[in-house]
C-alpha cells in the first residue's frame, strides 16, 4: 500500500512567546517539533505498512528547517522524505498551502492509495488542509478517525463527530484526517535519529518544479489575508484575594450568587 | 419578493443534528441578522436532509427571513461530499455573500471542502464578525499562533466570505410562534455517493460528558494533590450543574479521561463560568478555556499565570478550600 | 436556477405541492356553488387546522360544504369522525372523502391532507401524494395571511 503522510513542523508550545508589540511570534530560541497529530497519522501509516506492506512517504510545506521534522519521521521508519519549500510559498492560506500539496501528491509516482494527516496542527489549528487537498485531487475524506482497519481494497474506519460514532466505509484512494485517539506514539530510539541524519534522501521541491505560478501561491493564491492582529481582549478583572479558606469560600460563593447561578440565601 | 435577489445575501448553514445539544444554527441566525440589517440584505438558512419540515419552521421562528430546502433521502445522513454538491451549485447559482456554519465536527470538514470547491476564503472558529464600515467586508477574527493573538482576517475579493463559528460565541434569539418567511424549493439533482458510506451511526454519550456545549465548567489541575481530591470536582459539577474537566498533568497521571483535557490538545470550551482549580495556568492549557465568560481559579502560588486569566483569583491551598465549598454548597443545595 | 417557493409561518403549515406552506386556496369560496378547497392560516394559539371547502363528485354532483373543519349543506349524506391527530369525512359510500392529521412538534405544527377531490366541470383538481396534497389546474393561490370572510379570490 503506498501511503503519504503530510506532517507540518510547528513551534512546540511551552516555548512560544509573542512579540506584543510588533504582534509577531518571537522565532529565536523556539524549539519547533513535529505537530502531535501528524505523529499521530505517521504511526497509522507505518502501522498499515506493517500491515499491507508499501511504502510509507513523509510530505511537509514549510521553510527549510522543516527538514528536521522529516528526518525525525524517516528515523520513527517512513521510507522517503519530500520537503517542498520556496520562499514564493509563504504567506500561503490553506487554499494556496492545500492547492501545492495537492499538486505534490498528484507529482508522486505511484500515486498514493492513502493520504494521512492529522486533523489539526497546533498553531493554525483550522483543520482545513486536508478536506482541501482531497478535494482538489477529487478523494473521498473522512476526519477525526480513531480507529482504521484494512478490508480488502477498502478501510474501515470509526470516528466520533458530534456525539456520533460512526463507523465508515471508505475506497482507496482517499485522504483520511486522525485524532489524538488512534494511536500511541512510539518514542524514538536516539541512535535512530542518528541514523536519520546520516541519510541523504530528502527530495526538495519548489514552486518550479511543482509547475506552479506566482499567483497560484503565497499571498497571491490566496483567498484570505489577515488584516491586523490583535491581543486578545484583556477584560478580565483580574481580582486576588488572599485569605482563610473561609474567607475564599464565601468569594467564591458571592460570585457564584453575582452570576444568578444560586438563589440568595433568605436571612 | 425579487425572484433571487434576497438570495444574495447572508447564508447560514442548518446544522440541525443534534438539536437540542448543539444549538449553534440558531446562534449564527441571530448573528446573521445583525450582519443582515447592516447590509441590508436577508438571512437564508440552508437545510439539507430527509423529512426536515420542523427545523424549516424552527429556523424561521428564530429569526431566518427564508430556508432553502433540499429533501432527498440520499440527504439523510450527513455527507461531506453531496453536501457540498448541492450547496455549491446554490452558491454558484445565487452568490450569496456571506455563508456562516456552526464549527461543529461536520462544519469543520465540510466547509474547508464547500470552500475549496468554490475557491474562496474560509476562516475556522470564529470569535467574532463584524461588517467594515467602509468596505462591507465580513471582518473575522479569529485565534492566532495557538490562541496566543487574534487575527482580524478578511477575504477580499473572493466570495462567498466563508467562516465557522464556535457554539455559544453569539446568542440565539427568543423563539417567536408568529414568525412568518419563505421557504424555497431549488431544482437540484442528488446523487448518493457511493465512496464513502456510513455503516452504523449511533448516538454516543462522550465519556467526558458534554464539555464542549456545558454552560458551567470545573477544571482541575496537578495542584489538587491526588486522584481523590480531583474526584471531589464531580460531585461539584453535580451541585452546579456542570462538567469536569482536566489539564494534561491530570490526564498523563491517570486521574482523568483524555476526553476531559482541555487545551491545545484537547477540548475548548467557552462555558459562562469556568472555576479552575490547582491549575498553574500553562499556555496549553489555558488556550482551551480564554473564552470562558468568567473565570474564578484557586491555587496557593500568588505568582501562578492562571491568575493573570482570571476574573477572581483566590489564593489558598485547594486541598482546603475544595472540601470546604462543598460542605457550604451541600446545605444550600 | 428554478426553484418554487411559499411562504410560510413558525406556527403551523401545510404540506401541499411538496412544499411546506401557511395556507392555500383552490378554486374561490366567494362564488355560489363552485368547486373550493381552503386550507386556511392557523393563527398562534389554535392548532387545528382551518379547511373550508365546496366539494362534489366525479360526476359534478354536490357532496358537502366544510366550514372551517364543521358540515354544513350535506346534500351528499357525508359524515365526519375524529381520527388520530385529526379528523375523517365519508361519502355515504363509506369511502374516505377526506383525511386531516396534524403533526406537532416542539413548537410547531404540521397538517397532511389525504384527499382526492373534483370540481364542477369534473375534473381532478386535488390529489394525494407521498404525503403531500398536490393541485391540478392554475385557479390557486398559496396564502400570505388568514383569509378575509367573503373576500373574492385573484386568479393566481
Amino acid at each position: 500500500m503506498n501511503i503519504v503522510v503530510c506532517i507540518k513542523q510547528v513551534p512546540d508550545q511551552p516555548t512560544i512567546r509573542i512579540d506584543s508589540e510588533r504582534m509577531t511570534l518571537i522565532r529565536e530560541g523556539v524549539e519547533s517539533t513535529i505537530n502531535p497529530l501528524d505523529r499521530v497519522a505517521l504511526e497509522a501509516g507505518l502501522h498499515l505498512r506493517g500491515r499491507a506492506g508499501g511504502q510509507v512517504t513523509v510530505l511537509s510545506m514549510g521553510p527549510p528547517q522543516s527538514e528536521e521534522s522529516l528526518r525525525e519521521a524517516l528515523a520513527a521508519g517512513a521510507d522517503r522524505a519530500i520537503l517542498v519549500t520556496d520562499p514564493a510559498f509563504a504567506g500561503s492560506d490553506t487554499l494556496a498551502t492545500s492547492h501545492v500539496l495537492a499538486r505534490a501528491i498528484s507529482r508522486l509516482r505511484p500515486f498514493p492509495d492513502l493520504l494521512l494527516c492529522g486533523m489539526k496542527t497546533i498553531d493554525s489549528d483550522t483543520g482545513h488542509v486536508g478536506p482541501q487537498i482531497a478535494e482538489e485531487l477529487g478523494l473521498p475524506q473522512v476526519c477525526g478517525v480513531n480507529e482504521i482497519s484494512l478490508e480488502g481494497d477498502s478501510l474501515v474506519v470509526e470516528r466520533l463527530s458530534d456525539g456520533f460514532l460512526d463507523t465508515v466505509e471508505v475506497t482507496l484512494p482517499a485522504l483520511i484526517s486522525v485524532n489524538r485517539d488512534l494511536c500511541p506514539v512510539r518514542s524514538l530510539a536516539l541512535g535512530s535519529l542518528e541514523t536519520a541524519f546520516s541519510q541523504g534522501n530528502i527530495a526538495r521541491w519548489g514552486r518550479e518544479e511543482l509547475g506552479l505560478s506566482e499567483e497560484e501561491v503565497g499571498p497571491k493564491g490566496s483567498a484570505t489575508r489577515v488584516q491586523r492582529l490583535l491581543t486578545p481582549a484583556s477584560t478580565r478583572k483580574g481580582e486576588l484575594v488572599n485569605g482563610s479558606p473561609r474567607l475564599l469560600v464565601d468569594r467564591l460563593i458571592g460570585t457564584l450568587e453575582a452570576l444568578g447561578l444560586l438563589d440568595e440565601e433568605d436571612g | 419578493m425579487d425572484k433571487s435577489g434576497l438570495l444574495h445575501g447572508v447564508w447560514v448553514f442548518g446544522d440541525y443534528r443534534n438539536y437540542f445539544q448543539n444549538r449553534v444554527t440558531l446562534q449564527l441566525i441571530a448573528k446573521g441578522r445583525e450582519l443582515a440589517e447592516t447590509l441590508r440584505t436577508r438571512v437564508t438558512v440552508l437545510l439539507l436532509g430527509e423529512a426536515v419540515h420542523q427545523y424549516a419552521m424552527e429556523y424561521i421562528a428564530h429569526g431566518a427571513d427564508i430556508v432553502m430546502v433540499a429533501e432527498h433521502p440520499d440527504l439523510r445522513c450527513y455527507q461531506v461530499e453531496s453536501y457540498t454538491n448541492v450547496v455549491a451549485r446554490w452558491a454558484e447559482a445565487f452568490k450569496p455573500d456571506i455563508l456562516l456554519g456552526g464549527a461543529t465536527s461536520f462544519g469543520r470538514e465540510f466547509f474547508p471542502r464547500l470552500a475549496k470547491r468554490l475557491k474562496t476564503g474560509l476562516s475556522a472558529d470564529c470569535v467574532r464578525l463584524e461588517v467594515d464600515p467602509d468596505t462591507g467586508l465580513l471582518l473575522q477574527t479569529t485565534p492566532a499562533f495557538g490562541g496566543n493573538l487574534l487575527a482580524e482576517v478578511v477575504s477580499s475579493h473572493r466570495r462567498p466570505q466563508m467562516a465557522t463559528i464556535h457554539p455559544y460565541v453569539f446568542k440565539e434569539l427568543p423563539h417567536k410562534a408568529s414568525a412568518v418567511g419563505r421557504v424555497v424549493y431549488p431544482e437540484i439533482e442528488v446523487k448518493a455517493n457511493t465512496q464513502v458510506r456510513v455503516l452504523r451511526s449511533r448516538r454516543q454519550q462522550a465519556r467526558g460528558g458534554n464539555l464542549e456545549d456545558a454552560q458551567i465548567v470545573i477544571v482541575g489541575g496537578r495542584g489538587l494533590g491526588s486522584r481523590e481530591q480531583f474526584k471531589l470536582l464531580f460531585e461539584l459539577a453535580e451541585l452546579l450543574a456542570g462538567e469536569v474537566g482536566a489539564t494534561r498533568p491530570v490526564v498523563r497521571a491517570g486521574w482523568a479521561d483524555e476526553e476531559r483535557l482541555l487545551g491545545q490538545t484537547g477540548k475548548t470550551v467557552k462555558p459562562k463560568l469556568l472555576i479552575s482549580i490547582g491549575t498553574s495556568g500553562a499556555l496549553q492549557y489555558t488556550t482551551g478555556i480564554n473564552g470562558a465568560e468568567t473565570i474564578i481559579a484557586v491555587n496557593r502560588d500568588a505568582h501562578a499565570p492562571i491568575f493573570k486569566m482570571a476574573d477572581l483569583g483566590l489564593v489558598g491551598e485547594s486541598s482546603a478550600v475544595l472540601p470546604l465549598l462543598l460542605e457550604t454548597l451541600r446545605k444550600r443545595i | 436556477m428554478e426553484f418554487r417557493e411559499s411562504p410560510i409561518s413558525a406556527h403551523h403549515n401545510y404540506l401541499v405541492n411538496g412544499m411546506l406552506a401557511q395556507g392555500f386556496v383552490v378554486g374561490d369560496p366567494s362564488s355560489k356553488d363552485h368547486f373550493f378547497f381552503l386550507a386556511d392560516v392557523v393563527l398562534q394559539g389554535e392548532t387545528r387546522p382551518r379547511i373550508s371547502a365546496r366539494l362534489m363528485d366525479e360526476d359534478s354532483h354536490p357532496l358537502l360544504e366544510l366550514k372551517v373543519n364543521r358540515i354544513g349543506e350535506n346534500p351528499g349524506k357525508c359524515s365526519i369522525e375524529s381520527a388520530f391527530a385529526g379528523y375523517r369525512i365519508r361519502c355515504s359510500s363509506g369511502d374516505v372523502l377526506i383525511e386531516v392529521r396534524t403533526e406537532a412538534f416542539a413548537n410547531g405544527y404540521l397538517t397532511r391532507i389525504k384527499a382526492r377531490l373534483f370540481d364542477e366541470h369534473g375534473h381532478l383538481r386535488v390529489e394525494t401524494r407521498d404525503e403531500s396534497i398536490w393541485i391540478h389546474g392554475e385557479e390557486y393561490l398559496f396564502l400570505a395571511g388568514p383569509l378575509p370572510e367573503g373576500r373574492a379570490v385573484r386568479r393566481k
